[in-house]
C-alpha cells in the first residue's frame, strides 16, 4: 500500500498541491483527472520522489521508486538510440536479464529503428514496453492513451486489467474517460492543486457528465461561437 | 524579421547566463577566446585558414537541420526565409572571415562567406532510417549514442597507428590513442535526461562506480587494436603508452563525475573551470577527482536515495 498524507508542493508562491491525501492499495487501478495544470504531473512527480514536497508518502517498500514503473506524458529518447536499446537500458537500470527482447514486443515497434524517429504513439508504446519488462509493483501512467492508436488503446487497457489482477498498484491520469471507466476502481478529481472528489465506479457516469456540465458547456459559452 | 533576430539573441543571453556568466564578461572574454585559439590554429598547422574554415562550416552546419529549417519555413515568406537564412549564416561566421582578413587570406574569407551563403540551399536531415550498428547496444546509452556520432574517428584512429608503426613514429601512435581518449571523453559531456537516473535502483556510490566501470571498460576496448600494436611494435616505451592510458581514463572519470557534480544542470562554469584547470596542470586531477565525486553522490542522493 502507498499512503500519501498532506502533501504539498510548491513552486516559488505558486502553490501546486495543497494538502493531498491519497491510499493507494495492492490491486487496484487509481485514476486522475483534472484540468491542464491542475497538478496530476506534479503529483506523480512527488511519488517519484522526483520533485521534493512537504507531507508524507509511506509505501510497503524499502525504496518505492525502485518498485515504480513511470511512464511520462512524453517519454524522453536519446538522438541515435533503438528501440531495442531504449528498453535494454531500462533493463540495465533496474539489472533485469533480457533474453529476448523482440518477445517482448507486443506493439509490433520497429525496435531496431531510431526511438527518435518514431511517432508520438509509438514513443508512448515502447516507453510503456520498457517499463513492463521492469517487473516493477507499481505504476504511474501519464496519459498512457494520448497518440496512441485504436487497436493499441485497447490493448493497454488489457495490460492494465492484466496488471491489476496481478496485484499491482496503478495509477492513470487520462483526458480520455471512456478508458479510466473501463480500467479504474475510482477516480479522484484534481482541481487547482487540491482533490475535490472521490467517485467510486458506481458513479462514474455521474462524475463524466458533471465534469461535462461544469467544465465544458459553461466553458463553450464563453467562446460566443456563431 | 528583425523580431526574429532579437528573440535569437534574447536566447543566446539566457543560454550564457544558464552557463552561470554574466553577459558582460562573457562578450568580453569569448572574442578574446576566439583570437587566442585561432593564433594558436594558425601557429600550429600551415594549414590553418582550412581549419578555420571547416569549424566555421560546421558551426553553421547546424543550423541547416532540416526540422528547424521546416518550422521556419512555416512561418517566413519563401523569400524572407532565403535572407534570413543567408543573415544568419553569415553572423555566425562573422568572427572567421575578419580573422580570416587579419590574416590577409582574402581567397579564403570570400570563400566562406559565398559557402555559407550557399550552404543556406540545403537542409541537413539528422534523422535516418539507417541504424549504425554499434558494439556497445548491451549497456546504452553514453557509448552506443557516441559510437555512432562518431564512429569514423575509430578507423582513422587505427590507420593513423599503422602509420605510426610503418614510419617507426610512437608519438603518433600516442596521438591515435588520445584521439580515442578525447572522443570518449566528448560522450560524456552532455547530461542525460534525470529520468534515465531515476530508473536505476542502485545508490549513488555504486551508479558512479558503475559509470566509470563502463567507461573503462569500454575504452579499453576501443583502444585494444592501438594498445597490442604499440606494445609489439614499441615495447621499450610501454610505460609511457600506459601512463596516456591511464591518463586518458582519468580525463574521462573526470568528466563522467563533473556532469552528476552538476546534476541536475549541465555542466555550469564552474565546473568548466575546474576541468579547465586540470586539462592544463594535471596533477590538478587528484584534487578534481575526489571533490567532483562528493558532489557527485550529493547531487545524486535527490532522486537515488
Amino acid at each position: 500500500m502507498i499512503k500519501i498524507e498532506k502533501l504539498s508542493k510548491s513552486y516559488g508562491k505558486k502553490q501546486v498541491l495543497n494538502l493531498i491525501d491519497l491510499k493507494l492499495e495492492k490491486g487496484k487501478v487509481y485514476g486522475i483527472v483534472g484540468e491542464n495544470g491542475a497538478g496530476k504531473t506534479t503529483l506523480f512527480r512527488c511519488i517519484s520522489g522526483l520533485e521534493n514536497y512537504q507531507g508524507n508518502i509511506s509505501s510497503d517498500f524499502n525504496k518505492l521508486k525502485n518498485h515504480l514503473g513511470l511512464l511520462l506524458t512524453e517519454p524522453f529518447f536519446f538522438d541515435k538510440i533503438t528501440g531495442k536499446e531504449y528498453i535494454q537500458l531500462l533493463a540495465n537500470s533496474r539489472q533485469i536479464q533480457l533474453l529476448d527482447i523482440e518477445e517482448k514486443n507486443i506493439f509490433d515497434l520497429p525496435l531496431n529503428q531510431y526511438a527518435s524517429t518514431y511517432s508520438t504513439g509509438m514513443k508512448k508504446k515502447l516507453a510503456l514496453t520498457a517499463i513492463l519488462v521492469q517487473k516493477n509493483d507499481v505504476f504511474i501512467l501519464d496519459e498512457p492513451f494520448n497518440g496512441v492508436d485504436i487497436h493499441s488503446n485497447l490493448l493497454i487497457i488489457e495490460i492494465i486489467n492484466k496488471l491489476k489482477s496481478l496485484g499491482k498498484t496503478i495509477l492513470i491520469s487520462s483526458h480520455i474517460f471512456s478508458t479510466l471507466a473501463q480500467t479504474c476502481d475510482e477516480i479522484y478529481l484534481l482541481k487547482k492543486g487540491k482533490i475535490i472528489k472521490k467517485v467510486g465506479q458506481l458513479d462514474f457516469k455521474n462524475l463524466e457528465l458533471e465534469m461535462k456540465e461544469f467544465t465544458i458547456e459553461s466553458l463553450i459559452h464563453k467562446l460566443d461561437l456563431k | 524579421m528583425k523580431s526574429y533576430f532579437q528573440l535569437q539573441f534574447k536566447l543566446l543571453n539566457r543560454k550564457i547566463i544558464d552557463f552561470g556568466s554574466p553577459l558582460l564578461i562573457a562578450y568580453t572574454l569569448l572574442p578574446i577566446i576566439f583570437i587566442i585559439a585561432a593564433n594558436y590554429i594558425f601557429n600550429k598547422t600551415e594549414f590553418g585558414s582550412y581549419v578555420l574554415v571547416l569549424i566555421a562550416l560546421s558551426t553553421t552546419a547546424k543550423l541547416s537541420e532540416l526540422k528547424r529549417n521546416e518550422f521556419l519555413k512555416s512561418v517566413f515568406s519563401n523569400k524572407d526565409y532565403r535572407i534570413l537564412r543567408v543573415i544568419e549564416n553569415n553572423i555566425l561566421c562573422v568572427p572567421f572571415t575578419l580573422f580570416l582578413l587579419y590574416k590577409e587570406e582574402f581567397l579564403f574569407s570570400i570563400l566562406l562567406i559565398f559557402i555559407t551563403s550557399g550552404i543556406t540551399l540545403f537542409n541537413f536531415s539528422s534523422k535516418t532510417n539507417f541504424t549504425i550498428p554499434t558494439p556497445f547496444y548491451k549497456k546504452p546509452f553514453e557509448f552506443t549514442v557516441g559510437f555512432r556520432k562518431t564512429f569514423l574517428i575509430y578507423p582513422l584512429s587505427y590507420f593513423l597507428t599503422y602509420i605510426s608503426v610503418s614510419v617507426e613514429n610512437f608519438n603518433l601512435g600516442i596521438g591515435a590513442i588520445l584521439l580515442i581518449g578525447i572522443t570518449c571523453i566528448s560522450y560524456h559531456t552532455k547530461l542525460e535526461n534525470e529520468y534515465f537516473i531515476w530508473n536505476y535502483n542502485l545508490t549513488s556510490k555504486q551508479f558512479l562506480i558503475e559509470k566509470l566501470k563502463t567507461c573503462i571498460f569500454n575504452f579499453s576496448i576501443l583502444s585494444m587494436p592501438i594498445i597490442i600494436t604499440i606494445c609489439i611494435y614499441f615495447h621499450i616505451k610501454i610505460d609511457i603508452l600506459f601512463l596516456f592510458f591511464f591518463i586518458c581514463i582519468a580525463y574521462q572519470s573526470t568528466m563522467i563525475l563533473g556532469k552528476y557534480a552538476a546534476f541536475p544542470n549541465e555542466i555550469t562554469i564552474s565546473e568548466s573551470i575546474f576541468i579547465a584547470i586540470s586539462f592544463m596542470f594535471p596533477p590538478m586531477l587528484i584534487i578534481v577527482i575526489p571533490f567532483f565525486y562528493l558532489r557527485a553522490i550529493k547531487k545524486l542522493n535527490k532522486v537515488l536515495e
